[in-house]
């Protein structure tokens, strides 16, 4: 008798001690279904223009995979890889100007600061910007403004959704920033000291050649795995703006 | 060794066996889902050479111990998942579970092995907590962060992912819904079979 109880105790303490790990204090299954569950809901955007924008949509992916896809390929395979992120990190580093008036636009003078010095840091000790030292400097880390963000900070909605020939996804709003944005950037030198149009330009292609095939890769990668591509692009822009005026 | 003495050894024996499977069983979260993600990467990156099924079960088995597919499948479908009979709800389970895997897996499984960077965890209240990753992409850094619920029985579960600040749970539940309003069910499940089919192409 006394064997055997010594025996269920061992069993009993054993198979208790396995469960220990189980979280009894969690939530129930269920919880996790309930619409307030959600963190943040992000409001739909208007879309009253679907039809045209679908229509441009579908332009713009031909263009990607049959002109910008094989073009990116090719360029990632010529350009050696840290020459792709140098230049990529130049440009970065000059669109300092309109994220420094976003963030005061905003109010958020100590995100100014830390811009001012990721541009300082960057331009001196990263060789006019081809090194992001400022990487290695928790102290000066920030999130990118632009200004349609700066315009979502005083409330202003999106107004409706856009998507434009050759440039993708945007919001009235959005796309009204922008323009703000280039008045303002790029301003240091020696970009400052172009003047002509033409000169503009063709810095503007470089940098986005530049950047096509990172962009490449993480378009192809969401129209594989989305139901459908168009409402997939159009919520990733409203979940990733609302979430950029909300940081 | 009287037999008092063999039941006592006995019962410190059961005892040391359930705490050596408790030290196995991985109760913080951020260790238990960079264990899991460091084997995915490493099945997905040895060069032992297997099929697409056997690769598929021990990525599953892996991704299981830190990820709800059904939390998160039954999520996206939200309030479409009661207009599915039982035989479509295990049907579209499987069918977006393995969808999921593919589009998650095919972005770790490139030449060379993706670099993944912890940084911080947030609690975010009512036993949810945030954790902020960022993976080696090429040139860039695309920030995946993974949110976690501690569940009754089942402990830290991954219910969303949010890539580059965009939840995907979110994102398939807006175009579920759309697909829903002028299309069935069935076609909903082919249109899925066809995109897995395309990433093993």
């Amino acid at each position: 008798m006394k064997a055997s109880r010594t025996i269920l105790t061992a069993v009993t303490v054993a198979i208790t001690a396995s469960l220990a790990p189980a979280q009894e204090d969690g939530l129930d299954m269920e919880d996790l279904f309930e619409e307030d569950f959600e963190e943040t809901v992000v409001p739909p955007i208007n879309d009253p223009l679907e039809g045209l924008n679908r229509a441009i949509f579908r332009f713009n992916d031909v263009v990607y995979s049959k002109v910008a896809k094989p073009f990116a390929r090719t360029y990632a395979k010529v350009v050696p890889d840290p020459v792709e992120k140098g230049l990529g990190n130049v440009f970065d580093n000059a669109k300092f100007p309109s994220r420094f008036v976003s963030n005061v636009f905003q109010g958020r003078f100590g995100n100014a600061g830390k811009e001012t010095g990721q541009f300082l840091v960057n331009s001196t000790a990263g060789l006019g910007g081809i090194f992001k030292i400022s990487d290695e400097m928790p102290e000066l880390q920030t999130s990118r403004e632009d200004f349609g963000q700066a315009m979502g900070s005083w409330g202003m909605g999106h107004g409706f959704y856009l998507v434009i020939p050759f440039m993708g996804p945007t919001s009235l709003r959005d796309f009204a920033g922008d323009f703000v944005d280039d008045t303002v950037e790029p301003l240091p030198e020696p970009a400052s000291l172009i003047d002509d149009d033409s000169d503009r330009m063709t810095l503007r292609i470089v940098e986005f050649t530049n950047r096509l095939p990172a962009l490449m890769d993480l378009y192809d990668s969401m129209r594989r795995s989305a139901i459908d591509p168009y409402v997939s692009v159009r919520d990733a822009y409203t979940q990733r703006r609302a979430r950029q005026v909300a940081e | 060794m009287s037999p008092r003495i063999f039941l006592n050894v006995f019962a410190l024996f059961c005892f040391g066996i359930a705490s050596l499977a408790q030290a196995n069983v991985e109760t913080d979260p951020q260790k238990q889902l960079e264990k899991t993600i460091s084997s995915v990467i490493d099945i997905l990156h040895d060069t032992e050479a297997r099929g697409v099924e056997e690769t598929r079960k021990q990525i599953l088995s892996e991704l299981e111990k830190s990820f709800s597919f059904e939390i998160i499948i039954r999520r996206t479908l939200a309030r479409n998942w009661n207009q599915l009979s039982e035989a479509q709800r295990d049907r579209i389970t499987v069918l977006i579970t393995d969808l999921l895997i593919k589009a998650y897996t095919h972005e770790l499984a490139g030449a060379d092995k993706p670099k993944i960077n912890f940084l911080k965890t947030d609690d975010l209240g009512s036993n949810k907590i945030e954790i902020f990753t960022t993976v080696s992409y090429k040139n860039t850094f695309v920030s995946v962060n993974y949110r976690l619920a501690n569940v009754k029985s089942q402990g830290w579960q991954v219910y969303d992912i949010l890539i580059e600040g965009t939840s995907i749970v979110s994102n398939y539940r807006g175009q579920f819904d759309e697909f829903l309003q002028t299309k069935t069910p069935e076609q909903l499940l082919e249109l899925i079979e066809s995109k897995i089919k395309e990433y093993d192409k």
